[in-house]
């Protein structure tokens, strides 16, 4: 009976104690670390990268490659913007960037008067370094150290090849672009035409609308109209290119129509790998990315004073679909 | 010895060493989650005071805009040096997280009063002031944005630690309910066994008294602790101990004085006895007093004589039997004696005395000298046709009196006198006994308390002569 008590008090005991040290080891555990203060600011660049579609496939590559190479530099960087194209939120941020004085800014170009003046006047005031990527504005008008990003008049060219090669020199083919005109859009067009100009068989339809998806669908519908036995279709900004092949879905079969667009849509890749359309000009954002925070960082050490004015092109190329040569 | 005084304060001192272990570790918890928690209300407090710092000089910007009065710039002014140092406060809030946005929101608040500075050196209304104006408003509403930034980065880097905290205040009650269990345990236990270790020695020393009450004195008392209860069992043993000598040694003397009852009821019934035993004799010599006259009146003077010789030696047997005489009546019943044998053996038996008289006051036990003569008589008178000689000799030897008591008859062999020294029976021929001597022997020595009070020479044929050395220092006679 003794002997029953011992052993009951015991494992009360030591239940007992078991418990205390479990709740004591919570109780005065060492708390979750806490970020370590900082007395002194860093001497390392301070960098932004500024976009206004921010979380698309195409800038998220952008801003892996530039962490990568400012992580590689020493450099901090972080990545702001605004989503869906909004240029209002964009040039908030942009401003806001040129008021905390960061050491550089790698933005989106955008080819619009509010913003030439930030770069023009704000930032130049305060001797901010500014470099465009994948979205160009002229320097005469921006004051922009340099543009890193794909050679959109060759790309422009190399999508007009590609329509050659696939449709043959003879046919109708639908432009569209947005309104806006921006730079990098112009640059496209003039490689296209530059490359179509020589085959008068090609008849070109150029329509520009707005960046909506209604006025998309509208445009294409006007233009559906007027060319009604059209062959091919360029969409030269890449945004436009889901509302259209919807459009087009309304009213044929999409599949023997030739259609071209750039990569940077978010819908881009995604049509292209279900087959709607025919080729991709592909960029290479992650490079962009890297080169130009390389540069930046080049200038703001002085190692290459100036930077190249005519901009650090990346690589482009032709994504071709080689299903449909098979009809 | 532990005494139970240093028990209670050894006890008390565990007990208060517990419970201060305790207090003093909720104390340093506490005081641990305070100052961390004043650290990050101190953060916040920063932060939203930049943010209150910057509204209050947009306030006084536009208000001085409005009205340039003096007052007004001087309130500019003042609101101004409040955010430059609230500009440096923000420092104190820089860590690993944030240290880009930090140095942005402080950049930011630089460029609010570089702006100010520049809008007060330009032209009033003019457009690049106004310009200036809306500016710092929209710097003003990227500060507070920031704030809210900063506060939003604040909480999710603190997010772990706010959920540790809930969730160690959560485990802080646990921790306190299984204190609060064990400690009370434990002070039961302890308390019982500590309270055991002073009743059970006292327990134990009531049943040790209750047994000694009840009159066990036997069974020893132990007390297994070390202690005043068992310093107080011991010295309760001890006196148990005390207790039972003395009752033994009680219990011995009413056992002696028991035996003593007992013989002295053994002697008055033998005293008793030998009064009873008197009287026979009393009659008997009576008789032979009776005989004696009538023998007397009858002419038989002789006779008559023998008889009275006969009564007096029987009245001095009955009446010294056990009491010590002096020589000289011990002469005066061997004269008698020997009248009794010459009435028998007429010319045949001739006594010789050589006594010193001087020496008749020595005592000597009662009946002494007749069984020797009377031996004598037997051994060396009877057998012999012709009679013989016994002879006297009383001499004073300074130290003690000499006894010579010679015959002339046929002697001892070797044998017979160790046995009659040894005070054994001797087997001899005829009537006698051999009772007689041997009982002398043992009589003279018990006397006088020494072996060497009788000695005998003899040899077969050439008599036998029996010595005896009477100490006259004896002191007082024997009753």
């Amino acid at each position: 009976m003794k002997k029953y008590m011992y052993v009951i008090m015991g494992l009360v005991f030591v239940s007992l104690g078991y418990l205390i040290f479990v709740s004591a080891s919570i109780v005065f555990s060492d708390d979750i670390a806490l970020p370590k203060a900082k007395k002194q600011s860093d001497t390392r660049f301070r960098l932004v990268l500024i976009t206004r579609d921010m979380d698309t496939a195409f800038w998220n590559k952008v801003s892996t490659g530039a962490s990568r190479q400012a992580l590689k530099e020493g450099a901090s960087l972080e990545v702001w913007g605004s989503y869906s194209n909004d240029s209002e939120q964009f040039l908030k941020q942009f401003e806001l960037a040129i008021h905390s004085k960061v050491d550089g800014i790698i933005i989106q170009g955008l080819d619009t008067d509010e913003f030439k003046e930030l770069t023009k006047v704000k930032a130049a005031f305060n001797g901010i370094p500014i470099i465009t990527v994948a979205n160009d504005v002229p320097m005469k008008e921006s004051l922009r150290r340099t543009y890193v990003g794909s050679d959109q008049f060759r790309a422009g060219g190399l999508i007009a090849r590609q329509l050659l090669s696939d449709m043959g020199t003879e046919g109708k083919v639908i432009l569209l672009a947005d309104k806006q005109n921006e730079y990098y859009q112009k640059e496209r067009l003039k490689g296209i035409y530059a490359t179509l100009k020589m085959y008068p068989q090609i008849k070109i339809q150029y329509a520009e609308t707005g960046e909506s998806k209604d006025q998309v669908i509208t445009t294409m519908r006007d233009q559906l109209n007027k060319v009604p036995d059209v062959d091919g279709f360029i969409a030269v900004n890449a945004k436009m290119i889901g509302p259209m092949v919807q459009e087009i879905g309304n009213r044929f079969q999409v599949e023997p129509y030739f259609i071209y667009t750039f990569d940077e849509g978010p819908e881009s890749l995604l049509l292209f790998e279900d087959g709607k359309i025919d080729g991709v000009v592909e960029q290479d954002p992650e490079t962009m990315g890297e080169i130009s925070v390389e540069q930046i960082i080049n200038w703001l050490n002085g190692k290459t004073v100036p930077l190249d004015s005519n901009g650090y092109f990346t690589n482009i190329h032709m994504l071709k679909d080689n299903r449909n040569e098979e009809h | 010895m532990k005494s139970i005084r240093r028990k209670i304060l050894t006890f008390s001192t565990i007990v208060i060493v517990i419970m201060s272990i305790i207090w003093i570790a909720l104390t340093f918890y506490n005081y641990k989650t305070q100052v961390k928690y004043n650290d990050i209300i101190n953060r916040y407090l920063i932060l939203s005071e930049v943010s209150g710092a910057s509204n209050q000089v947009i306030t006084d910007l536009n208000n001085y805009m409005n009205q340039s009065t003096p007052e007004n710039l001087q309130k500019l002014e003042n609101s101004k040096k409040a955010l430059e140092s609230s500009r440096y406060e923000v420092f104190k809030v820089r860590n690993e997280v944030n240290d880009f946005t930090l140095t942005n929101y402080i950049h930011l608040m630089g460029s609010l009063i570089e702006t100010i500075d520049r809008l007060m050196g330009q032209e009033r209304d003019s457009e690049a002031a106004l310009k200036d104006l809306a500016e710092t408003t929209r710097i003003r509403n990227y500060i507070s944005e920031m704030t809210l930034n900063l506060i939003d980065m604040e909480l999710k880097t603190h997010e772990p630690f706010y959920r540790s905290i809930m969730e160690q205040s959560i485990e802080l009650v646990k921790l306190a309910i299984w204190m609060v269990l064990l400690t009370s345990l434990l002070l039961i236990m302890a308390s019982y066994w500590f309270s055991l270790s002073i009743t059970s020695p006292v327990n134990q020393l009531t049943k040790a008294a209750s047994e000694l009450a009840k009159g066990k004195f036997d069974n020893e008392i132990t007390v297994k602790s070390n202690d005043e209860i068992a310093f107080l069992a011991k010295t309760f043993d001890h006196m148990r101990i005390n207790i039972n000598n003395l009752i033994q040694q009680i219990k011995e003397k009413a056992k002696l004085e028991h035996e003593l009852q007992q013989n002295k009821i053994l002697l008055q019934e033998s005293q008793f006895r030998s009064l009873q035993s008197q009287m026979n004799p009393h009659f008997l010599f009576n008789t032979l007093n009776t005989l004696s006259k009538k023998a007397y009146l009858e002419g038989s003077e002789e006779v008559s004589d023998l008889l009275v010789s006969v009564a007096d030696l029987l009245r001095y047997n009955l009446k010294q039997m056990d009491r010590s005489v002096t020589l000289r009546d011990e002469l005066m019943v061997v004269h008698q004696y020997m009248q009794i044998q010459k009435a028998r053996f007429t010319d045949r038996l001739q006594l010789k005395l050589d006594i010193d008289d001087s020496c008749l006051d020595v005592a000597i036990p009662a009946l002494t000298l007749q069984p020797i003569i009377e031996n004598a008589v037997i051994h060396a008178i009877e057998p012999n046709i012709s009679g013989g000689t016994i002879t006297i000799h009383v001499k004073d030897m300074n130290e003690y009196v000499q006894v010579e008591i010679e015959d002339d008859g046929i002697g001892m062999s070797e044998e017979t006198i160790t046995q009659i020294l040894m005070e054994r029976q001797v087997q001899t021929a005829g009537h006698s006994t051999g009772i007689g001597f041997s009982n002398v022997v043992k009589r003279l020595r018990l006397f006088y308390e020494r072996d060497d009070v009788i000695q005998i020479e003899s040899s077969l044929g050439s008599g036998t002569v029996v010595l005896l050395k009477i100490p006259k220092q004896r002191g007082e006679v024997h009753d």
